[in-house]
């Protein structure tokens, strides 16, 4: 039971944002996408969801090819918290939540009682329910986030999809949003691909962790191994050193904030860019 | 991620939506007698039954039996088929919005109308007077519209909904044109009123016969529309975000524009084009029992169909000469429109 990804391509209009990108990621973990902006973290996420077609290359999930089965079936097994969501109307929290059921509706079928049912049960588990009758549009982005997350909780529980599911996140929301990830890692056995953008979140609560730099898995494996200071400085371009704090925890800390890498990998032009 | 305190408006639109589709059929019937009632011929609630008798062939003086023919050939299925064209374009103008994700989208925006009156516009100059002619054409160039648009966006195949809303402008500027060409050609005397007149939109043509071509077209499309509409929710979220749920947008949205375009080329076939219904009476809905298109698709049904029997009752009673229904409907449409944004600004749309 493992999602697999090999020798993946991936340009938009000619322009590559993913070269032969190899994953295998297990059922029950959880795998941190770290990268600087612009290295092709979204882009992974969408062709792993099936959503976008490479150019090159596999996904799948044993035998199911999510690039060539039908969206319900692929649906049914992969969900996605995308980065930014606002709906066109004003549709009620539970409405969108509910949304998570389309995949197992027939042509004219309509969800029912069960899956409202359901769909507020989910919204309970995430501690969520008051949101339930309150205008989507009108909720702060982190209750936006727990919604979407609710609705793609609903929708699959094999695979979840998550596109920097911190942002707009304050402090300790960050940490309960992924405690409740991780929490299906390990209670359902949620297979689990976040984009992060916090290193030390990273360290905090994934499994294994795969680095993205243009388009290139620069290093990928168990977090352990992987997050080592030299590996987030050459990630991110700038010197980074490793801090342990008493009870154990590590934490990544620029060594220059702000400023560039001391020794310069690769050509300059590359520095300091913003995209 | 805050758990916020619980939303003090708290309502089912469900239960909410019932109790209004049951309030609103009973209207609907009440607006249909009080149609059939008002207009030039009286006729007295007393004299139905005469009405009736002289229908199945009993004895009857002059009197009776010309007010049998003004209520059965002419009010009757004028009442059921503006019943049916309002019901059809809010429908329609629902479908659309939902489609095109804009709250602010008529069911024009892919020329259907435009195509349908320049059917009937080369109708009223090429074959005279023949209705059957004048409506067929009209059907079927709203439809051909609509193709050309799809065809034109399928063409350029990037960002779908931005270039068949593109699409349909191209298309509703040619045959707005070419409506403007064959108004130039027309004999001024006879054929450009006929086009002109025609445009306006009017109901009073509107007889048996066309009713049993509209109602079964009209009729099924709307029953699909009903049975799909929970869909329109998940496709106003977008192409991305439908395939993400596992909804293959393309085939549903084809689906509903030939549905849409089918309802709007049969309306503007039978009476011209009526504005603002399409516009107007989905926002209605919306804010009467929210975006949801489970509950706001049948509010949106029977509110049009009640506004437009309504509107054509006002335009064919409050003066000596018919008014043009679009008119009447824009009077009441425009300014409901605009109290309407007033109302809703700042809930949330982007």
């Amino acid at each position: 039971m493992s999602l697999v990804c090999r020798h993946l391509h991936f340009a938009y209009n000619g322009n590559p944002v993913l070269t032969d990108v190899n994953l295998e990621i297990g059922r029950g973990e959880f795998c941190a996408l770290l990268g600087r902006n612009g290295s092709g973290k979204t882009t992974l996420i969408y062709c792993l969801a099936g959503l976008l077609r490479p150019q090159r290359g596999t996904v799948a999930i044993d035998a199911l090819d999510l690039l060539r089965t039908p969206r319900a079936t692929v649906a049914r097994q992969v969900s996605l918290v995308p980065q930014e969501h606002t709906a066109i109307f004003p549709f009620r929290v539970i409405d969108v939540v509910v949304m998570g059921r389309t995949a197992a509706l027939g042509f004219l079928q309509r969800p029912g009682p069960d899956d409202y049912r359901e769909a507020r049960r989910v919204l309970a588990e995430l501690e969520a329910e008051p949101l339930a009758e309150r205008n989507f549009n009108r909720i702060s982005g982190g209750e936006r986030r727990i919604a979407l997350l609710a609705r793609a909780i609903l929708q699959a529980q094999d695979t979840l999809l998550l596109d920097e599911p911190t942002n707009h996140l304050d402090f300790n929301n960050q940490y309960r949003l992924l405690e409740i990830i991780k929490g299906l890692c390990e209670k359902k056995g949620t297979r689990v691909v976040a984009s992060l953008h916090d290193p030390n979140l990273a360290a905090r609560f994934a499994d294994t962790v795969v680095m993205l730099c243009e388009g290139r898995v620069l290093a990928g494996g168990k977090a352990g191994l992987v997050m080592t200071a030299p590996m987030v400085s050459r990630l991110y371009e700038t010197a980074a050193r490793r801090v342990e704090t008493q009870d154990g925890l590590a934490f990544f800390i620029p060594c220059h904030p702000g400023g560039q890498s001391s020794v310069p990998e690769t050509g300059d032009a590359r520095q300091n860019r913003w995209t | 991620m805050r758990t916020a305190p619980p939303s003090n408006i708290s309502w089912n639109p469900a239960a909410r939506a019932a109790r209004l589709n049951a309030g609103l059929a009973v209207g609907l019937v009440a607006v249909l007698g009080l149609s059939l009632w008002i207009g030039w011929v009286p006729i007295a609630p007393d004299e139905l039954g005469a009405i009736v008798r002289a229908w199945l062939g009993n004895g009857a003086d002059d009197d009776i039996r010309g007010k049998a023919l003004v209520f059965g050939l002419v009010r009757i299925p004028r009442a059921l088929l503006t019943i049916l064209v309002g019901m059809g374009l809010s429908a329609a103008g629902a479908v659309y919005q939902g489609l095109f994700r804009n709250p602010l989208v008529s069911p024009d925006i892919l020329g259907v109308s435009a195509g349908a009156t320049f059917g009937a516009a080369l109708g009223l100059l090429v074959a005279g007077s023949s209705w059957l002619v004048v409506q067929s054409l009209a059907f079927a160039f709203g439809l051909a519209a609509v193709g050309m648009a799809l065809l034109i966006a399928r063409v350029v195949a990037v960002r779908p909904m931005l270039v068949l809303v593109l699409a349909g402008l191209v298309v509703l500027s040619v045959f707005n044109s070419s409506i403007t060409l064959l108004k130039y050609l027309s004999d001024p005397y006879n054929e450009l009123p006929a086009i002109v007149f025609w445009m306006m939109g009017s109901m009073s043509r509107g007889q048996w016969g066309d009713l049993f071509i509209a109602a079964p077209i009209m009729g099924g499309s709307l029953i699909l529309i009903h049975l799909m509409r929970y869909k329109l929710n998940i496709l106003s979220l977008g192409d991305l975000q439908a395939r993400s749920l596992g909804l293959n947008p393309m085939v549903y949205r084809l689906v509903f524009i030939f549905l849409g375009s089918m309802v709007v080329s049969v309306s503007v076939a039978v009476c011209g084009q009526v504005c603002w219904i399409g516009l107007v009476i989905p926002h209605i809905a919306r804010t009467l029992v929210g975006p949801n298109h489970e509950q706001m698709l049948p509010v949106a049904v029977l509110s049009g169909g009640i506004f437009l029997l309504l509107a054509d009752t006002a335009a064919r009673s409050l003066t000596m000469a018919e008014l043009p229904i679009s008119v009447v409907t824009a009077f009441i449409g425009a300014p409901l429109f605009a109290y309407l944004l007033y109302r809703n600004r700042g809930s949330g749309w982007s």
